[in-house]
Parts: structure tokens; sequence; C-alpha cells
């Protein structure tokens, strides 16, 4: 009965406008109030969520310029009201069947549809039925958050006319169509007074289904209506809404006079059958904008702005006159996936299915930065389907995720992404469900002031919807990890999880709670001083390491790490960046492990070097106060390479979540006085060993001439301790070979490692190599004793005569 | 919204008789009180709603100009929470001005304020030059903290204090004006006072230590 080139439109959006707050009031914190389509967007974000059989998907909530909401969802087939034939009893039978359906799950969700009419009822060629819009009144907080009213006159329940009414009204709307598909249109003549008006004088009625039937001379065609539907009307038009049926009242009902079989729903292949949010993530890549859509179609109109100023302002700031809220636009403008189909048209429909034991393959787009990959049609549409199909065997796939995450994430997947990579599994909704998230404690204070400020230019979290689920994972973590407490930063580092698990509170937390030990153990203590104190010298360390002339630069003018660090680290930078920046630092962060933010500090400071190197205390200080625009892409890739080029042992800290070694050869663990104090980080024997083997170190061995010569680590020079000045920051001082050897090994980055007998010549020897600027330096850990005790095949004895030989 | 109304940043090209200091001040507080706001407002003349939490400290600069001296103050901001408490020192120390803020709309930041008067007087240079601000003024309706109460309070303790608003800007340059005129501008003041003052700052002393004439 229906045949258009349906396959082509697959979502449509509609669009209205949010209430505007009269005047610029403030709310009782001095800040502004939350404007009405942020609440709306933040409520709309569990309809995005929503999945059921006979309810279009809702696939985006936009926020357009002044206040307007667009809202994009599934469209299939059309609406009951653009069915001009009359259906047999049958197809009433199941059409209303699979209405009840959606709106018993509904009801379940905790969701009133309320605008139920037969314009929004979709049924396609099939016999399919699905609802579109339903969720208008729950993403308008019930329609406080709109200025015009919710429902058409005809569909509304007496109640609901009177004072508001909740779900039972929808059982009276349902009532109401139901009785429609039977006899024809109610009240197609009257204008909504009236109609209300005869609403309401239903009231007096003993049964107001029979009455309705005979005000439209359809008695007849009503009393020969199948009984058991005509009491499925009944029990759904009565005027109490207590005494109507429920839903699961009412499917059961139907499912016994339900003949129809449906047919087998076939999953079609190829781009279609693609899950819609793809779909339509793709669509807007290839180039598809939704609000040019709009406009073409007559929903958005522009006029020119003389029109929408007010006639008067108040001083309250109120203003009369002007634009005034229109009702509600019931039209649809359809989305045609036509230029998504021509773009993935060469592609194969092998491609579809991605086989995890097939060599994935090689894009170009590979090679690009990671901002462009992502606005990639194709290369998205590659790493959607691959990831979606490892994504469903994860725990199992868990290693192949983090294979391919290490290229990268698309943007849509990250949230589930991101939980794999921490590792996040079992019921974590009854987890969460268990907390106590409500009861006030002593911290409320600190949070409720600290939420109103935490990345409050994203949509998603200045709303009250965001505020609230902030706080309550910020309640429940603190609940669940007695030993720590709330330290201002913590909201920051909770903001990305919540803003990529919005509607999944429960997987939020468990990666919060992931994350913290893995990355952030024991920095949430209540005296945290000495964990922090670690991680800034360790810091302090990887930036004498890789930047030795700059870190020689702020030691000296006393730019300590202290003064700008701590935020970094205290919060995994989420509180010096945006979101948008956070999400790719944290992807590799959550691949490469906990010591890549120490180097993600050294890749920051390194963006800064020329800035930094020219300026004084002042001057750098302010510099991080108010930090310049930082390349992430660039900074991840330096600190990725820092980090895997690094020695493991060098990033060792004690403050760590990892058991701590017994094993002498991988032993660097110092005294933290001494950590502080020394600049060169330590080198542990085991990764000592293996540069030797690769051929990357360059041993500098500053014990006397006389010891050397004894016996000394094979390929290591003698550059003895006590005929080096100090003060002299020159290369050159040390001599022509030590000067020609280090040179030769800068150029081909090696590690330099100094071997000595005490720590404490070792210690200055190192500092003065890094105001030589000489990269890569470390410190042996336990000094040419310990090599002698475990690696004695090392040894050797210098060929004479060592002055000019080096081996 | 200029940054100075009085004075104004730029003086003609080479005054020649005037005096530049510099001073170290901080700002002091519970959390969500203004103290960065006030900064902001001071030293950019711009307000956020939403200004974010600071974590640790942050530092800015800004220059004011009396008739014959131009002050520098070389601004920290500290964080408010509790919990921060033990950075605190790093940064009051050697400071010659701190602003001890507290939001009229909530009386227990008052409470805290008085805190931070007496760790000053107690723990900071005996010089320093203490300012209470009672900011959020334009949130009068909500008061909780009397105007009167707290004149008298930082009558008693010789604070200067004003009512501020970094939102309308009410009073904010006048407060910092109202230090710059009360800090001590002769020779061996300024930076120098306090032991340590520039402990911070060490590396950079391009400037005279502290007056220059």
């Amino acid at each position: 009965m229906y045949q258009d080139n349906e396959d082509d439109y697959k979502f449509a959006a509609c669009t209205y406008f949010a209430k505007n707050h009269p005047g610029e009031t403030c709310g009782s914190n001095g800040l502004p109030l939350t404007p009405s389509s942020i609440t709306i967007l933040g409520l709309a974000q569990r309809l995005l969520t929503i999945e059921h059989p006979n309810l279009c998907t809702y696939l985006d909530i936009i926020r357009g310029k002044h206040e307007r909401i667009i809202v994009v969802a599934e469209v299939v087939g059309k609406s009951l009201s653009d069915f001009k034939s009359k259906f047999t009893i049958n197809e009433v039978v199941n059409i209303a069947h699979q209405v009840a359906d959606a709106l018993k799950f509904l009801h379940e969700q905790g969701i009133t549809h309320r605008t139920l009419s037969d314009d929004n009822i979709l049924v396609d060629g099939e016999g399919r039925v699905k609802l579109f819009n339903y969720g208008l009144y729950y993403m308008t907080g019930g329609g406080n958050e709109v200025s015009f009213p919710l429902g058409l006159p005809k569909y509304l329940s007496p109640e609901t006319i009177l004072n508001g009414g909740g779900p039972a009204a929808d059982v009276w709307t349902f009532g109401i169509i139901l009785l429609e598909l039977c006899i024809g249109k109610l009240w197609q003549n009257l204008k909504p007074g009236p109609i209300l008006r005869r609403i309401l004088t239903l009231v007096h009625a003993n049964n107001p289904a029979e009455r309705m039937a005979r005000e439209h001379d359809c008695y007849d065609a009503y009393k020969q209506l199948p009984e058991n539907l005509r009491l499925v009307i009944e029990k759904c038009l009565k005027i109490y809404p207590r005494e109507r049926a429920t839903f699961s009242e009412i499917v059961d009902d139907l499912s016994q006079i339900n003949t129809s079989e449906m047919a087998e729903v076939k999953q079609p292949r190829g781009l279609m059958g693609c899950k819609l949010q793809y779909l339509y993530h793709w669509w807007q890549l290839a180039g598809g904008d939704i609000q040019a859509e709009l406009k073409k179609n007559g929903l958005i109109k522009n006029s020119p702005p003389i029109l929408s100023m007010p006639i008067a302002i108040l001083l309250d700031g109120c203003t009369i006159g002007g634009k005034t809220g229109a009702l509600f636009d019931c039209r649809i403008a359809k989305y045609s996936l036509g230029l998504l189909k021509s773009r993935l048209s060469h592609i194969s429909a092998h491609d579809y299915y991605p086989l995890m034991h097939e060599r994935r393959k090689q894009y170009d787009a590979v090679s690009l930065p990671k901002i462009i990959r992502e606005r990639d049609t194709e290369y998205q549409f590659y790493r959607l389907l691959w990831f979606q199909r490892l994504l469903h065997g994860y725990p199992y796939t868990a290693p192949y995720i983090r294979a391919e995450a290490e290229i990268d994430i698309p943007p849509l997947v990250r949230g589930d992404v991101w939980a794999a990579l921490l590792g996040v599994v079992g019921d974590i909704e009854e987890q969460y469900e268990r907390i106590d998230k409500e009861t006030p404690t002593p911290t409320d204070r600190q949070i409720d002031v600290d939420i109103p400020r935490c990345h409050q230019y994203c949509w998603l979290l200045c709303g009250s919807a965001g505020h609230r689920t902030l706080k309550r994972l910020l309640k429940a973590w603190l609940l669940m990890n007695p030993q720590y407490v709330y330290w201002q930063g913590l909201d920051s580092l909770t903001a990305p999880f919540l803003y990529l698990n919005f509607c999944n509170e429960a997987r939020a937390f468990a990666c919060l709670s992931a994350f913290v030990p893995k990355f952030l153990h024991n920095f949430f203590l209540k005296d945290n001083s000495m964990v922090i104190k670690e991680y800034l010298a360790k810091f302090w360390q990887m930036t004498a390491f890789h930047e030795p002339e700059l870190a020689s630069h702020l030691h000296e003018i006393n730019f300590v790490p202290e003064l700008f660090a701590i935020p970094w680290f205290l919060t995994m930078f989420s509180h010096v960046f945006p979101l948008h920046k956070i999400v790719h630092l944290w992807d590799a962060l959550l691949v490469e492990g906990p010591s890549l933010p120490l180097f993600m500090g050294v890749g920051i400071l390194r963006q800064l070097r020329d800035t930094l190197l020219e300026s004084g205390f002042n001057e750098c200080i302010l510099l991080f106060s108010d930090l310049p625009e930082i390349d992430i892409g660039e900074c991840v890739k330096e600190s990725i390479d820092m980090c895997r080029s690094s020695p493991r042992s060098i990033s060792y800290r004690r403050f760590t979540n990892e058991a701590r070694t017994k094993e002498p050869m991988d032993m660097v663990e110092i005294p933290m006085e001494m950590l502080f104090a020394e600049i060169c980080p330590r080198i542990s024997l085991s990764d000592f060993f293996s540069l030797i083997c690769q051929d990357k170190s360059c041993v500098i061995d500053i014990r006397s001439n006389l010891l050397y010569e004894k016996s000394c680590i094979e390929g290591s020079i003698n550059v003895p301790y006590s005929g080096v000045h100090l003060g002299q920051h020159e290369l050159r001082a040390l001599g022509l070979n030590p000067q020609r050897v280090l040179k030769e090994a800068m150029k081909v980055k090696k590690t330099i490692v100094v071997a000595s007998a005490e720590d404490e010549t070792a210690q200055l020897f190192s500092d003065y190599l890094v105001k030589c600027s000489v990269p890569r330096v470390c410190i042996f850990h336990g000094g040419i004793s310990a090599v002698q005790t475990h690696l004695p095949s090392l040894f050797t004895t210098p060929a004479p005569p060592n002055k000019n030989g080096n081996k | 919204m200029a940054t100075n109304r009085s004075g104004a940043a730029q003086r003609p090209n080479g005054a020649p008789q005037t005096k530049v200091c510099q001073f170290k001040l901080v700002l002091l507080g519970e959390s969500a009180v203004g103290k960065s706001s006030l900064v902001l407002r001071f030293v950019k003349g711009q307000f956020h709603e939403y200004q974010e939490s600071t974590i640790g400290a942050a530092f800015l600069t800004q220059t004011v100009c009396l008739d014959d001296t131009t002050v520098k103050f070389e601004i920290w901001d500290t964080a408010g929470q509790e919990r921060y408490h033990s950075l605190a020192p790093m940064y009051y120390r050697g400071a010659q001005a701190a602003i001890v803020v507290y939001d009229i709309t909530n009386q227990d930041t008052f409470g805290r304020a008085k805190n931070w008067v007496k760790e000053l007087q107690r723990q900071a240079s005996p010089s320093i030059v203490i300012a209470l601000a009672g900011n959020k003024s334009d949130l009068a309706a909500k008061r909780m903290v009397e105007f009167e109460e707290a004149q008298a309070y930082a009558d008693e303790n010789g604070l200067l204090f004003m009512e501020t608003s970094a939102k309308t800007a009410m009073n904010v340059n006048d407060i910092f004006l109202a230090i710059a005129n009360k800090l001590p501008k002769s020779e061996g003041a300024g930076a120098a006072g306090a032991g340590g003052a520039r402990r911070l700052a060490d590396g950079e002393q391009p400037r005279p230590s502290s007056c220059c004439k």
C-alpha cells in the first residue's frame, strides 16, 4: 500500500524552541540560570540510549541558535494520519498491539509519552509500527522547558486538561486512537476549545467510548466491533485514571485477539544493515547537514532581526512583544542517505563483515593526524565496523582492542573502548546501584561549589542532569574509597568519564574506579604530599633526561614543578585542557600505561621550550598560569616516543599500584631525600644490560684512573671525577677523547650511564653533564660495585694505553 | 571595564621621577568565594561566570600607577580548598600584601577568612599589609555577613576592608590601589622587605631589587 524509495530515508528531524528565561536572572549561587535548551539536552541524552523494535531510535539532539532544539530520529513508513484508507479489524488490532507494546516499555522506563497522536505513530509497508518523537514530554521536563502546550487537544485525557495527569493519560490517548481506528476520526471540524469542552463533558458519561461513538453517529459500527476489542477500548477510556487498565494488561488482552503473524524481520545486508547510529555518523562525516535540510524544508525560517525585537523591555529585563514562541511544529524533514550510499558504493560487501583472523586492511589515512582521520568518512567506516566486531568479543578480544586503540579510537565508540582498555567487566550496574549516593556528607559543600565550575563550556556537563550525575559519581567514588578524600581536581578527573558515558553512569563510575589505582595511586590520600613530591621529582628527572638544556635553565631560575605541575598530574591534565583535547591525551594514556603522563609533561614543556629558555621566573610562571595553545597530537606523539625510548627503570616510582620488585637487578629505589636531590634518574642493572646488548649505551666511569685500569666495564670510558672542573659547563673541558665519545653517543641517541663508586660523585657529575646539555644521562643504581656483583662478565681490563684507546 | 580606572597603567613615556616598586601579593580564602575572579577582573578586566577552580596556585602580574610610583603586583592566587592549605605558606611566605577574601552570602567563609588573618598575623612577615574583601556584593539580596560586622572586625585587626564584586567590578581596582597606597615605598621596603620575599623568584632580578628612582 505504501511504496516510495523508503530505503533512502532512514531518519528525520523536527525542531522547536525551548523556553526563554525572562531577563537575565541569576540562581541563588549567583550563577546565571541554566538555559532551557541545556536542560533539555541533558534530559534527552537518556532517550538516545533507548532501543525497542516499536520505537524510533533517537539519533541526536542539537542545540541551534536562539534556544532552538533539533531532534533527529529514525523514521519508517508513514504516519497513521497519512493513511487515507480504513484499516481492517485485524490490521487495527495488530497496530494497537505494537503501540501498546512500545508504551508498556516506555512506562517501564519511567517515561510518559503524553503526546501520542496519529501523526507520530509510523507504520511501514509491512505493517510494522514505530512510535516517533515519544520523548518530547520527557526531554522538556514535563513541558516545563517549552512555552507551547504539549499534545493535540483531541487526544488529551480529561485529567490532563484539568491538572496535568500522569502515565495513565497515555492509556486514555491510546484508547481514543484505537477508537478512531475503528470508527473514524473524532471531532474533525471542531476547534480546540470546543474539543476540550467535549472531552470534559465526558466526565459525566458512564461509558465515554459509547458516548463518543453515539455523538459521531457511529454507535452501530461501534457495537459491531468484536466484543473483546470493545472491551479494551472501554478499559482505556475510563474517566478516573486509576480505573484504567495498564499497558501490560492491554498488551495481554491484545495478544489474545491479535491473530496476524508478523513476517520475520529480515535484517538488510550491507550498508542498510549497519547500526543506525553509525549511518547517521557517517552521513554527517560525508557532509550531511541537518540544519541546511531543515531550512530547505522551511522548518527553520530566517526572519529579519528587526522583526524579533521586543516592543518594550521592562526594567527587570522582561520583554513584551517581538518574537513569541510558536506552537509545536510537528512537521518533519526527512534525510536521504543517497549521498552516503554513493560515497561508499565502491566498498565490497565483504568489507562490511570484517573477520578477526584476517589481516586488517592498511589505509592511507593512517598517516594523517588523528583529528583528520576522525573526520574521514571512509576511514571511520572501516574503523567503526572493525571496532564493533572487537567490542562484541570483549573481554576475550582485549589484547586486540588495545592494539587497535594504539592506532586510534573512533570517537563514536570511545566510551566502550576506554572501558575495555581499563578492563571494566562484570555487572557494573548492580554494583553501582548498591552504592549510597544520596546521604549527605561533609564533603558535599566542596563538591557543590566545584561542580558548577567544572568544564562548564560543555553543554552536557553544564546542565542540571550533568551536575547531578557528576555529584553522584563523586560521592559514590568517595564512599567506595574510604582511604581517599576529595581533593579539588577530582571533579575534573571524573568529567571525561561522565562526558563519554553520560547515560551509563555505572560505566563512568567503573572507569573512574579502574583509572585511579592505575594512574593516580594514592594521589587522593589525605596526606598525599610525598606521593606528589615523588611524582614531580620524577617529572623533573625526565625533563633533565630528554630536555637537559631546558631543565638546567629552569633549575637555574628556581622554577620548580610544584609551582605549576600539580594540577597537571593530580588530574592527569583534565584540569588543564578542554575535553576535546583530553580525550586524545587519554586515548594514548590508557594504551601506554602509567608512566606516559610524566613524558606528556615533558612534551608540553618541549612545545614551550623556546619561550621558556628566554624567560625569567616571572615570565615562566605567567606562561603556565595561562597556558598557551598546545598541539595535543604533537605532544602525544612526542611523549610516546620519549616514553618508549626511555629505559623503564628511569621512570620508576615507589608509590604505584604495582608490586615492589625484590630482584636486585631491577631495583632503583633510593631514599626520598636523595631522589629530590638528584637531577638525573637511576637506571637498573637489567635495563643497563639490555642497553649494552643493543649497543645503545655509553658508560662513563668516573672512578680514578687507577681503579679503572684494574678492571672496568667493557666499552666504557674513564673520566676521573677528581679532574673535572664542575664550574666549566663545556664538554671540551673533559678532554678530547671523552668529548668525541660523548658527541658520537649523543648523535646516535645512546643513553649515557654514569658509573661511580660513590653516589655523591655520580650525582654531581651527572648534573654537570645535564648542564652541558647532554641528553639521556642516568646514573647506575648501586654504582660500579653493583655491576661487579651482578654482571661480572661485563668487566674487562682496558686495552692499554687507555688514554687513546676507546673500546 | 578598563583594567585601571584610576591611575592607568600606561603613563606618559619616561616620566623621569617615578619609582617602580614590586610587591608580592597573595590571595587567600575559602574556595568559591571569588579569589580568581577578583584577580582576573583586576588583571584582565574580565569576568567568567564559570571560573574554574584553582588547583595549587596561579600567578599573574599587574601594574598600577600612583602619583609618583609605579607599583607592580606579583599576585599569587591560591587554591581555596582546605586540603591545599599545606601549600599556602609557600605562597604567602615573603608576601608584602595579602587579600583575604570571603563571600558575603556565606557566613562560613567569613569565619575562614578570620582564620586566614590569624594565620597571616602569626606566620607571615610582620609588616604584611592585609586587606579583607567581602566579595559578591552584587548578591546583596542574599547577604549573610553584615557590612558593619566585617568592618568592625577589620578595624580591630588593622585591616583594609572593602566589599567587592568581581562581577560588576565594584571596588576591585580600589582595593588593590588601597593596598598599593598603604605599602611602604621607601628604599629598602618593597621586595626586600621580608626575608625570602624573592624566594620563588631568585633567578629573575633584571630590575633593581626594590625601588629605583
